[in-house]
């Protein structure tokens, strides 16, 4: 790339040789007016509206195609520019219905913007306008096909950025019409962002439909917390509540990006199963207390029993803040029973897998394997750095217990139930040693290897920026401390970098504050123990544990003590609970996110809590004073996240033993559709609505289902079976919105 | 959804491509399959015609809409695809079609009920130095008039 010099409007500016004249103006600060050009995406110069002079050209040309060479002399607003600017403004108003005034888009409107600025204000045009019929594309995003100007972003997005081709441009000329081939839904996790990047009112927010203009909002700097990303968003408010949530720029994190996860779910704030009020159990009864009130319940209850009788269970999704303060509190009771891993199968104190990549270093690998992962739904903008780097070449191979549809190309993949998945990896490590002519240790000595698990190996060492990524579903399986040690022993033989997806959420917030038992229970033990007083922190036993019928019988003893903090009323927390504490949700409190790259993000409360719920540091402060602990002096948020960032995680790492485990013959792999999996999505109707959000199957294999003595349409666990090939023998993989049970 | 000898057509086709680019084959693909399907397309053929050739089958259908020869209706036996661009409208192609349309009973767009005849205005077909023009399967008629129309007609089966 050469610097060089051209001068736009008469300035001196600097660009790379090749770069288009808008991008370099763009830089500048010069405006010039576009609709197709989005810098994200590939140049398709099909609106016309960035037609500039350059000097010698006899006709204007694009600034968003033409290449700026040094010495090039450009004018965006002399008067050929502007002739042509106006005209193009012209045609392309011809088919725009002008319904702005009923129009979700009036107000953030690229296409009324540069009509103010470059548009006539009477047109010559009388003849009847264009109208296309909407097909309706799903629960997320409304259609107004009419408003259309055929710009293709929504298109190009699907294409280049989705990497699901759902949009297209049907029929010709007169006919031609942006629209999906069906109108089942478009499928993407990312299918908001068309919304984002229409120009026009064609595509607009259907949760959002109506509610309110859009200038009537204010937009509040905040942080997405339903992934390991932490994707920066605007909340978007009016009159003290979300109305909508739109993407914020951040190169490093989300790019101009969010998943439709982070993008809807603040429609849960709003459903009716909010827990407003405090609430104590008299008698078998609920009764609708004050604050003053349930605090003290909870506190008399607490007090009643012996620190060693006492535990913490929050969710991961708790803020950096409340995590801090609840282990806080536990600790200085003198408990060590703490935990967030309440899905794991065998949680364990073993070290969890570093992390050592950075998002940006993804698009860099050319090699990535994904270990017990349907990365596209679990962690959508990671699994968008690694379809970026496919693009440039990257292979991707997988061990899952499933064949996943990925939006690339696997290159290959091996079918492995949680319970052979450590033999399978140990073959793919065994293969890597041995071709490194290292030293193989004890364990690997008998294990037999075969060829798929030789091509995974051999693409890893080929590879010079590989990486492997384990996923979520690995909490389902009892090895998951030995799966995660194989995989660190892989990356290392292999030279590849590791990115930890196993838990998600505001884990690494956990990780940071040591919420987990140095020394005492872990979730699983705790139920096991018979604990006499418990704090859930956002907890939800039917959804949240592994064995959920287990956890709500441990919780309904009469001799267990339980306060609860809770967003959201639920019917098992309901049963079993003597306090309920309401707490304030996504965006109606400050916090800290800390993301995948361990980058802590804090944010401010774009809305007051709902009803008489508080923010969680603040109910976990006050507990903490009227329980007389030391150490709470704390008047402001930011005070806790300072002192919980600057911890360092106290756990001593614990040697793993690679060895067999006893683990059944056959396992369930379990996994929530991503709008199933916190409680604010599960809230959410739109997202439930999707066709992600939907699925609800138990898929098994033949010879599996036989063993079983399942068919086709017979539950399991509560959720329909259906029987294909598509997942490995021995396991039947769970993907569904409903509460887990037996 | 595809026969087998309709795939042995399209693989020649594909054949014709580099390798990966088998997408390329899609406009033959579609007409291969209009051809055995009585010579129209249905959303099920043009998703048979993309999974086939494994490509998104949006983009299937963007081909199968933007050209005019491929047909999202059942159509009759014979195709009368009347040419109504500029040198045959000059030379009255209007006045014809709608004799055509008065003749055989049928709107254009639509098939006669007999299943015999439907009749489709297409885009300039080439045949200008001919106008007004139609073409019946693989067959141009060009100069036409209302008595050179009736004995076309009349020679349909």
């Amino acid at each position: 790339m050469v610097d060089i010099e051209i001068e736009i409007d008469g300035n001196v500016v600097h660009g790379h040789s090749g770069e288009s004249i808008i991008s370099i103006a763009d830089r500048e600060g010069i405006d010039i007016p576009r609709f197709c050009y989005h810098k994200k995406l590939s140049v398709a110069a099909n609106c016309r509206m960035c037609l500039v002079d350059v000097e010698g050209n006899p006709k204007p040309q694009p600034a968003c195609s033409t290449p700026a060479s040094a010495g090039m002399r450009v004018h965006t607003n002399n008067e050929k520019a502007k002739a042509s600017q106006k005209a193009v403004m012209e045609f392309l108003l011809i088919n725009h219905p002008l319904d702005c005034p009923i129009c979700d888009q009036g107000g953030e409107c690229e296409l009324q913007d540069v009509a103010m600025e470059y548009g006539s204000d009477v047109s010559k045009f009388n003849e009847g306008k264009r109208i296309v019929a909407d097909k309706g594309i799903g629960a997320l995003i409304q259609t107004d096909m009419t408003r259309c100007i055929h710009c293709t972003r929504c298109v190009r997005f699907g294409a280049e950025v989705a990497g699901i081709v759902e949009m297209g441009a049907t029929g010709r000329g007169e006919e031609l019409k942006i629209e999906p081939f069906l109108s089942e839904g478009i499928q993407s996790e990312l299918s908001g962002n068309m919304i984002d990047v229409c120009p026009v009112g064609a595509l607009t927010s259907k949760p959002f439909r109506y509610e309110v203009r859009s200038w009537q909002m204010s937009s509040v700097q905040s942080v997405a917390r339903h992934d390991l990303v932490g994707s920066n968003v605007f909340t978007q408010t009016h009159k003290g509540k979300v109305k909508r949530v739109v993407a914020r720029d951040n190169e490093s994190v989300n790019e101009t990006w969010i998943s439709d996860r982070d993008r809807f779910s603040y429609e849960g704030l709003a459903n009716e199963n909010r827990a407003l009020t405090p609430k104590i159990k008299v008698k078998g009864e609920w009764q609708e207390v004050s604050w003053e009130t349930a605090l003290e319940a909870a506190i008399s209850g607490i007090k009643k029993n012996s620190a060693e009788a006492f535990g913490a269970l929050a969710s991961k999704n708790a803020t950096l803040e409340e995590l801090y303060l609840l282990q806080k509190l536990t600790r200085e009771l003198g408990s060590e029973n703490l935990d967030t891993r309440l899905d794991v199968a065998n949680p364990s104190s073993a070290s969890a897998l570093e992390t050592t990549i950075s998002l940006t270093g993804l698009e860099a690998v050319d090699h990535a394997l994904i270990i017990n992962s349907y990365l596209r739904l679990e962690q959508p903008m990671i699994n968008h750095r690694i379809r970026k780097a496919t693009l440039q070449g990257a292979k991707v191979s997988t061990v899952n217990a499933k064949a996943f549809d990925f939006n690339y190309r696997v290159a290959s993949s091996v079918l492995s139930a949680p319970q052979n998945t450590v033999v399978t990896l140990s073959g793919v490590l065994k293969v890597l040693l041995e071709s490194n002519s290292q030293a193989l240790p004890d364990y690997l000595k008998g294990t037999k290897v075969n060829q798929a698990q030789i091509d995974i190996a051999n693409a890893l060492s080929a590879a010079e920026n590989g990486v492997v990524v384990l996923g979520e579903q690995v909490s389902s399986n009892p090895c998951a401390d030995q799966v995660a040690k194989l995989v660190e022993q892989i990356a290392k033989a292999s030279n590849a970098k590791t990115l930890n997806a196993s838990a998600t959420g505001n884990t690494l917030s956990a990780e940071k504050v040591s919420f987990k038992p140095n020394g005492g229970l872990n979730a699983k033990q705790m139920f096991d123990a018979d604990l006499n007083a418990f704090v859930l922190l956002d907890v939800y036993p039917a959804f949240d544990c592994v064995d959920s019928a287990a956890a709500i019988e441990n919780l309904s003893r009469d001799d267990a003590f339980v306060v609860a903090l809770n967003s959201f009323e639920d019917a098992s927390v309901l049963s079993f609970a003597d306090v309920i504490l309401p707490l304030a949700s996504f965006y109606e409190t400050s916090g800290t996110h800390i993301n995948i790259e361990n980058v802590a993000q804090s944010y401010s409360a774009s809305v007051k809590a709902a009803g008489d719920s508080k923010p969680g540091w603040k109910v976990l402060k006050v507990l903490a004073d009227l329980l007389e602990l030391p150490g709470f002096d704390y008047t402001d948020s930011s005070q806790v996240a300072d002192d919980a960032l600057s911890l360092s995680p106290s756990l001593a790492a614990t040697e793993v033993d690679i060895i067999a485990m006893e683990v059944p013959n056959i396992a369930t792999v379990w996994q929530y559709t991503p709008y199933a999996s916190d409680v604010l999505t599960r809230h959410s109707q739109s997202l439930q609505q999707t066709q992600i959000g939907q699925v609800s199957e138990a898929t098994v294999s033949e010879a599996t289902a036989k063993i079983l003595e399942l068919s086709q349409g017979d539950c399991y666990k509560g959720v329909p079976v259906n029987i294909n090939e598509t997942v490995a023998e021995g396991c039947v993989f769970v993907h569904t919105n409903q509460a887990r049970q037996r | 959804m595809i026969s087998e000898q309709a795939k042995q057509q399209i693989d020649t086709w594909v054949a014709k491509y580099p390798a990966g680019y088998q997408s390329s084959a899609v406009m033959e693909a579609l007409k291969i399959v209009q051809a055995e399907n009585d010579g129209s397309l249905t959303s099920e053929l043009i998703q048979a015609v993309a999974d086939y050739l494994e490509m998104p089958v949006i983009s299937a259908h963007e081909v199968a809409t933007f050209y005019e020869n491929y047909n999202h209706k059942p159509v009759g036996k014979h195709v009368i695809r009347f040419c109504h661009n500029i040198s045959c409208m000059l030379n009255g192609a209007d006045d014809l079609i709608s004799y055509l349309e008065t003749k055989t009973g049928v709107k254009t767009g639509e098939v006669s009920e007999d299943g015999l005849v439907s009749v489709k205005k297409v885009e300039c077909l080439g045949a200008c130095v001919g106008a007004p023009m139609f073409q019946i399967g693989d067959q141009y008629y060009e100069n036409l008039t209302p008595q050179k129309i009736d004995e076309i007609l009349d020679g349909l089966q």
